[in-house]
């Protein structure tokens, strides 16, 4: 990169073509490089995962892996499939519930402590999962919830509600007071100016802040394994974890896990990225 | 008379209408309360609470309450002063890394070029999928039989001997930070480039009128703007990593004999493998007041940017 006024344009059409084409094919392979190995694995049969040297295309394809992952008595993929989905999906409604609840609340009345509230939500991001792990354990054990979808379910608001929360906020500053106050004026209540004026008008916040509370409670490993003891309650991610840690590790059983829990997350990504992204970077920006 | 008959119940309600509109502010409030304070609040008292005591799960005739006992411990504990340094590798070079490697992809992708949508997509996938997935494809990459590093590299010429990527002592933290830093990119990619895309053009042809070159324009428009999200990305990222603890624990629990042990999953370690608990809290709740420190300082000094920005 030269810096001098003489060879500005020069250095203008370098970064422009070649180091633009280069760098965006290297950050390609960067990102994909990974996914393609473990994706190509994951149809591997056995000959072709453990050959010397190293077989990169399958010379033989096979689904075998998948069924094995699928329909596996000690770990059973389907099962944990199933767990995950339905603990990310009550996470997610119940989180946005809440959210929306409580993000209407501080965005619109004015109340003491209002803005210590908002640090508090800011705040929680920085503790450590690890600190709430021996007290939630001791917490759920003692209301017998160990070995129930509550258990996950509520520990994971511990992660997904302070966020969406504040995001929620943001959003809904960001409408005018006069929509909805026009709505109550029209006979509508706080609450029906709430659902039919605002969270239509908030829904693409909504849309990207729901996402990310799925996303991140089907990511979520420690509480999962931490709170189930049982192989039928174990979500994907410790199904995984469970699956290294009972024999000598089957990679191409375990390719097959990788990419059935990548693909739900990935999908959703695709559809909803710039809805994501654009709320995830909002706060940010701001201040 | 019939007016007023009419009004007066109405001018004497139970409370004032502003009383009304905050104690319904309040009540939507009592959800979200009834969830943080049963998994965030309480569980931290218990936690600061469990620190004061001996509590080891399978000893439970030697619970008793021992005060600073376990942070006195702690000061002499050699694993611990060790974890706070690898944590501190941790951090610096997983951040550091995902930082440079963040603003090269965000200035990509900020370009125009066909097919960008389809490229931002899949560049930005690294950071959606489980942390679980990402250790255990990383733990295949570095697998020394049938992995594909040793493999590609042989193939290259650069090793002569399979190399085990997670059992050296010395290869292993470069090894699991590589792993950090190939989830992470795409974090600060997403946070710099919605900063770049918030810089007016106006700005840089201006400049270019003016007969800045690239460099220059770089040096005086985009970093100075991009400074207060460039501050927020990073102390952010460097909160969360310290805290991270997944990657870390899947891939090597910590070892070869403490290499990768940093102080998150020391305190796991405490917690599942020796089910000392009061220690295990007495750990965590170090980490939060080091975090809190951090976060003291951080705010001060993003006050300092605000008021230059």
């Amino acid at each position: 990169m030269s810096r001098s006024r003489g060879t500005a344009d020069l250095a203008e059409r370098v970064l422009g073509g070649p180091v633009l084409w280069v760098g965006l094919a290297l950050l390609t392979a960067f990102a994909l490089a990974p996914f393609v190995w473990v994706f190509l694995s994951s149809f591997k049969t056995r000959g072709d995962l453990y050959a010397t040297p190293l077989v990169y295309w399958p010379r033989a394809w096979t689904l075998g892996n998948y069924v094995d992952a699928w329909t596996s008595k000690l770990t059973p993929f389907s099962r944990f499939f199933a767990n995950s989905l339905w603990v990310s999906s009550v996470t997610m409604v119940a989180t946005t519930v809440i959210s929306i609840l409580a993000g209407y609340a501080l965005a619109r009345f004015r109340f003491v402590g209002r803005d210590l509230f908002l640090l508090a939500f800011l705040a929680t991001q920085m503790f450590p999962a690890v600190l709430l792990i021996a007290p939630l354990l001791s917490q759920w054990h003692a209301l017998g919830l160990i070995d129930t979808y509550q258990a996950l379910i509520y520990s994971n608001f511990s992660f997904t509600v302070p966020f969406t929360v504040w995001m929620l906020v943001g959003y809904f500053e960001s409408i005018p007071r006069e929509l909805e106050e026009s709505a109550m004026i029209d006979g509508c209540g706080r609450f029906g100016a709430l659902c039919r004026v605002i969270v239509p008008l908030a829904a693409p916040g909504i849309a990207a802040t729901a996402i990310f509370a799925f996303v991140s409670s089907w990511s979520e490993l420690l509480f999962a394994i931490t709170f189930t003891s049982q192989t039928e309650m174990r979500t994907l991610s410790a199904g995984l974890l469970y699956m290294v840690g009972q024999y000598e590790i089957q990679w191409g059983q375990l390719s097959a896990g990788v990419i059935i829990s990548t693909v739900p997350v990935a999908v959703l990504f695709t559809f909803l990225q710039r809805h994501l992204i654009r709320g995830l970077t909002a706060g940010a920006l701001k201040g | 008379m019939s007016d007023a008959t009419v009004a007066a119940p109405l001018a004497r309600p139970l409370l004032s209408r502003r009383g009304r509109e905050l104690l319904l502010g309040y009540a939507y409030l009592v959800p979200v309360g009834v969830c943080l304070g049963g998994t965030i609040v309480v569980p931290i008292l218990r936690a600061i609470h469990m620190s004061l005591y001996n509590h080891v799960l399978i000893k439970p005739q030697e619970y008793r309450f021992i005060g600073l006992g376990n942070y006195a411990r702690l000061l002499d504990d050699e694993v611990f002063w060790l974890s706070l340094w690898n944590s501190f590798v941790w951090v610096f070079g997983s951040v550091s890394l995902q930082f440079v490697g963040g603003f090269a992809a965000a200035l990509l992708l900020h370009q125009a070029f066909v097919g960008r949508a389809l490229v931002r997509t899949v560049t930005l996938l690294p950071w959606v999928i489980p942390g679980v997935v990402v250790a255990l494809v990383w733990e295949f990459i570095y697998q020394p039989n049938y992995g594909a590093l040793n493999d590609l590299l042989f193939r290259v010429g650069w090793l002569r001997e399979r190399v085990a990527w997670l059992s050296d002592p010395w290869l292993v933290m470069p090894a699991v930070i590589a792993t950090n830093v190939w989830r992470g990119v795409p974090f600060f990619a997403i946070m710099l480039l919605a900063g770049l895309q918030a810089i007016p053009d106006d700005l840089y042809e201006a400049a270019r009128v003016d007969g800045a070159s690239v460099g220059q324009r770089f040096h005086h428009i985009t970093l100075p703007l991009l400074r207060p999200i460039i501050v927020v990305a990073t102390a952010t990222r460097i909160i969360w990593t310290f805290n991270y603890a997944d990657l870390i624990f899947v891939m090597t629990s910590g070892g070869p004999a403490n290499a990768t042990q940093i102080t998150s999953t020391y305190t796991l370690l405490q917690a599942y493998s020796n089910l000392d608990f009061g220690y295990a809290a007495t750990l965590s709740v170090v980490l939060l007041l080091i975090m809190l420190a951090f976060t003291v300082v951080y705010l001060k000094t993003t006050r300092g940017v605000e008021s230059v920005a």
